[in-house]
């Protein structure tokens, strides 16, 4: 198993003890395309920043690639974070005042990779994300779509063991949703990437080959989806 | 390295307003440092002038007046130094110490030369003087052991005293000044070497003139040298001498020597029968210890100087601090998207701290240069005026400015101000947690 969560349990303490996450028991496995969802307030973000390593948990066990990840200074889990993780945002999380190249190079940049490779490697994922053209571009100058696939890019740059996409169609339009979940299919069929995706859209869900479905902290029924019928509004359409 | 300033570039370049208005405070923090250090400098210059170059292990003793009642005599007797005292200190007594001494006696007289004059003081003394003042002759020579032997009727003059002699007119030495502050010898009207073995006109007397000796702006223009053997035999001192100059050695404290003084004084006080503890008897003038006192008074203004700028810079440093605060406070989002793809918290400090450092020596260095200039400008404008103090023109300020020393403490100072400023917003920024990548804009 890639990924492994051991009865994981997180409490949030603000004034009122808040336990978030419920003894949370999931096994991904490597070159899985799934899902998690769950409607705000199910404990979904907070599964992903633990699977992120984002942020810590309170009992139990998470395991990545039979890595425990438990306790980890700020240094290791930043570390962690850049060799096995390669995130999606919503927002697209791209940095303003750097070109598209440039925020593609920064994950390599983080694990000291010279100037010159760094610029020839993420040149070559723009590339192949059909982006080269707009490599010396500021997001601003950008498309939603093409900031996402920019992001996408940057974190397929070091090659991680798992892309983990939050919302990763928040912000687009259902044509361009479509064109991102479609990329992400084609990098988990043809790359054998292991991409797990939080959202609540059904309709994104459904492009996923297991959906993880997670209520009040608890994970309830795990569907499998290799068939992609899962979405009530049909096959292939992201409703927005 | 470069990626760093790059990043540092990039942060500045987004904010160049502000960073400006900052380093404003930074750079005028510097400017007053060095101004302040500058002029300080040239005001201790201005003390100084002609004093760095007289031997510094030298006492010179004069007679005083007895200010206590002592063996039967009344206080208020004046004290004479003889040629006894001379004996005294050059014999065993003080062998330990003293090396070579000499003895002066001096009397007024008026110079003539045709149908100039000048009045001025006849300092009767050695060669040896000549070492220990460091007089620097500008033409011919200074008193010899010759001259001594033969009581030989010789001067040595001052360039000033020459120029009297052979130009301006009859001056009196009051005016000697106007001459003096439109600089040096190329200013100077008259062929002064002219007057080289010439004779002049003392009292009753002819004296060829031997040496003209350079005249600064400290020393006293009345002043000429003669033979000691010369003045003493043509104006009848008898044992009376004027003072003692002495060179001494092995007294390196201010404590040693104050012994050394006191026990000099009781020797020379009871062969005058005076009270060995009653200091105004004779006088002291020990140029090591006015020497060490000058340079504990140099070093009191310079530390003083340096606080007035340190605090004047504390200003700037906390400039740079709060705009980095908003700065790091801008750019959470921005640190935590770094730190969710792998930058490390010490990655993230750097970036801060850093930029610190290059605002806060960039505006640093461009204060120091500004102040380096104030301090030429001071140079060209108030260190060429003269100030009249108790009938003495002397210099406002000379050589003001500072030193490399002063430039690179300046620049440690900027480089550990930038690193103080920093610290604490590049410590928030290293804090700020991943999760804030998360959070949408």
């Amino acid at each position: 198993m890639l990924i492994e969560l051991k009865d994981v349990n997180k409490t949030y303490n603000n004034g009122q003890p808040l336990h978030v996450l419920k003894g949370i028991d999931l096994s991904i496995d490597r070159g899985e395309f799934v899902s998690i969802m769950g409607a705000s307030g199910s404990g979904k973000s907070t599964l992903l920043n633990i699977l992120g390593i984002l942020d810590n948990y309170d009992t139990g066990e998470y395991y990545i690639d039979g890595r425990l990840i438990k306790g980890l200074s700020e240094r290791q889990a930043a570390d962690y974070r850049n060799r096995l993780i390669g995130f999606i945002f919503q927002s697209f999380n791209l940095i303003g005042f750097k070109t598209a190249v440039e925020n593609v190079e920064l994950p390599l940049f983080y694990q000291g990779v010279g100037r010159a490779k760094r610029h020839q490697m993420a040149m070559e994922y723009l590339d192949r994300l059909g982006l080269a053209a707009w490599a010396k571009h500021y997001p601003n100058e950008m498309s939603g779509g093409q900031k996402q696939r920019v992001a996408i890019a940057r974190a397929l740059i070091t090659q991680p063991k798992i892309i983990l996409a939050d919302e990763p169609t928040g912000a687009l339009d259902s044509k361009t949703s479509e064109e991102v979940m479609q990329l992400l299919s084609q990098l988990n069929r043809e790359e054998g990437v292991t991409i797990i995706v939080v959202t609540h859209e059904s309709g994104v869900a459904n492009c996923t080959d297991k959906i993880v479905h997670i209520k009040d902290g608890v994970i309830g029924e795990i569907e499998d989806n290799r068939e992609h019928r899962a979405s009530q509004f049909g096959v292939n359409t992201i409703m927005k | 390295m470069r990626d760093l300033f790059t990043e540092i570039w990039e942060s500045i370049r987004r904010n160049k307003m502000r960073t400006c208005l900052t380093g404003f405070a930074v750079s005028w923090g510097i400017f007053m440092l060095i101004v302040l250090l500058g002029a300080g400098n040239g005001l201790m210059n201005a003390f100084m002038v002609g004093g760095e170059d007289i031997a510094t292990n030298t006492m010179q003793i004069g007679g005083g007046r007895t200010s206590k009642p002592y063996d039967g005599l009344k206080e208020g007797r004046r004290i004479r130094l003889d040629d006894r005292d001379v004996e005294l200190t050059g014999g065993e007594l003080f062998s330990d110490h003293v090396d070579q001494v000499i003895s002066t006696v001096s009397t007024s007289v008026t110079v003539n030369y045709g149908k100039k004059h000048f009045s001025g003081l006849m300092e009767g003394n050695f060669p040896a003087r000549q070492e220990m003042e460091k007089i620097e002759v500008r033409y011919g020579r200074f008193i010899n052991e010759k001259d001594i032997r033969d009581s030989r009727k010789v001067v040595v003059l001052s360039e000033n005293q020459v120029e009297n002699l052979l130009g301006g007119g009859t001056r009196d030495t009051g005016a000697r000044f106007a001459t003096l502050s439109f600089g040096s010898e190329s200013g100077r009207k008259t062929d002064v070497a002219s007057l080289l073995g010439e004779y002049v006109r003392i009292g009753t007397f002819s004296y060829r003139v031997v040496g003209i000796t350079k005249s600064d702006r400290m020393s006293d223009d009345n002043l000429f040298f003669a033979p000691y053997t010369t003045v003493k035999t043509i104006y009848g001192k008898g044992q009376e001498i004027d003072d003692i100059t002495f060179t001494f050695h092995g007294l390196d404290s201010e404590a040693e020597n104050e012994a050394f003084e006191e026990q000099y004084r009781a020797a020379v006080n009871l062969r005058h029968r005076a009270a060995p503890d009653d200091n105004r008897a004779i006088w002291i003038w020990n140029r090591f210890t006015q020497n060490l006192q000058m340079n504990k008074g140099r070093n009191i203004l310079s530390t003083a100087l340096w606080i007035i700028g340190l605090f004047t810079l504390l200003g700037g440093i906390v400039g740079v601090s709060n705009i980095m605060l908003i700065t790091v406070k801008e750019r959470t989002h921005e640190f935590g998207i770094r730190k969710a793809i792998g930058a490390s918290p010490w990655s993230i400090m750097k970036l801060i701290l850093a930029e610190s450092v290059t605002i806060t020596a960039f505006f640093g260095y461009v204060g120091m240069l500004l102040g380096m200039i104030a301090c030429l400008v001071l140079d060209k404008t108030v260190g060429q005026s003269t100030m009249s103090v108790m009938d003495e023109q002397i210099a406002m300020l000379v050589d003001p400015g500072v030193d490399l020393g002063v430039a690179l403490g300046a620049t440690v100072v900027l480089i550990v101000a930038g690193t103080l400023a920093g610290i604490f917003p590049a410590r928030r920024a290293s804090r700020v947690r991943p999760i804030e990548a998360l959070r949408a804009e």
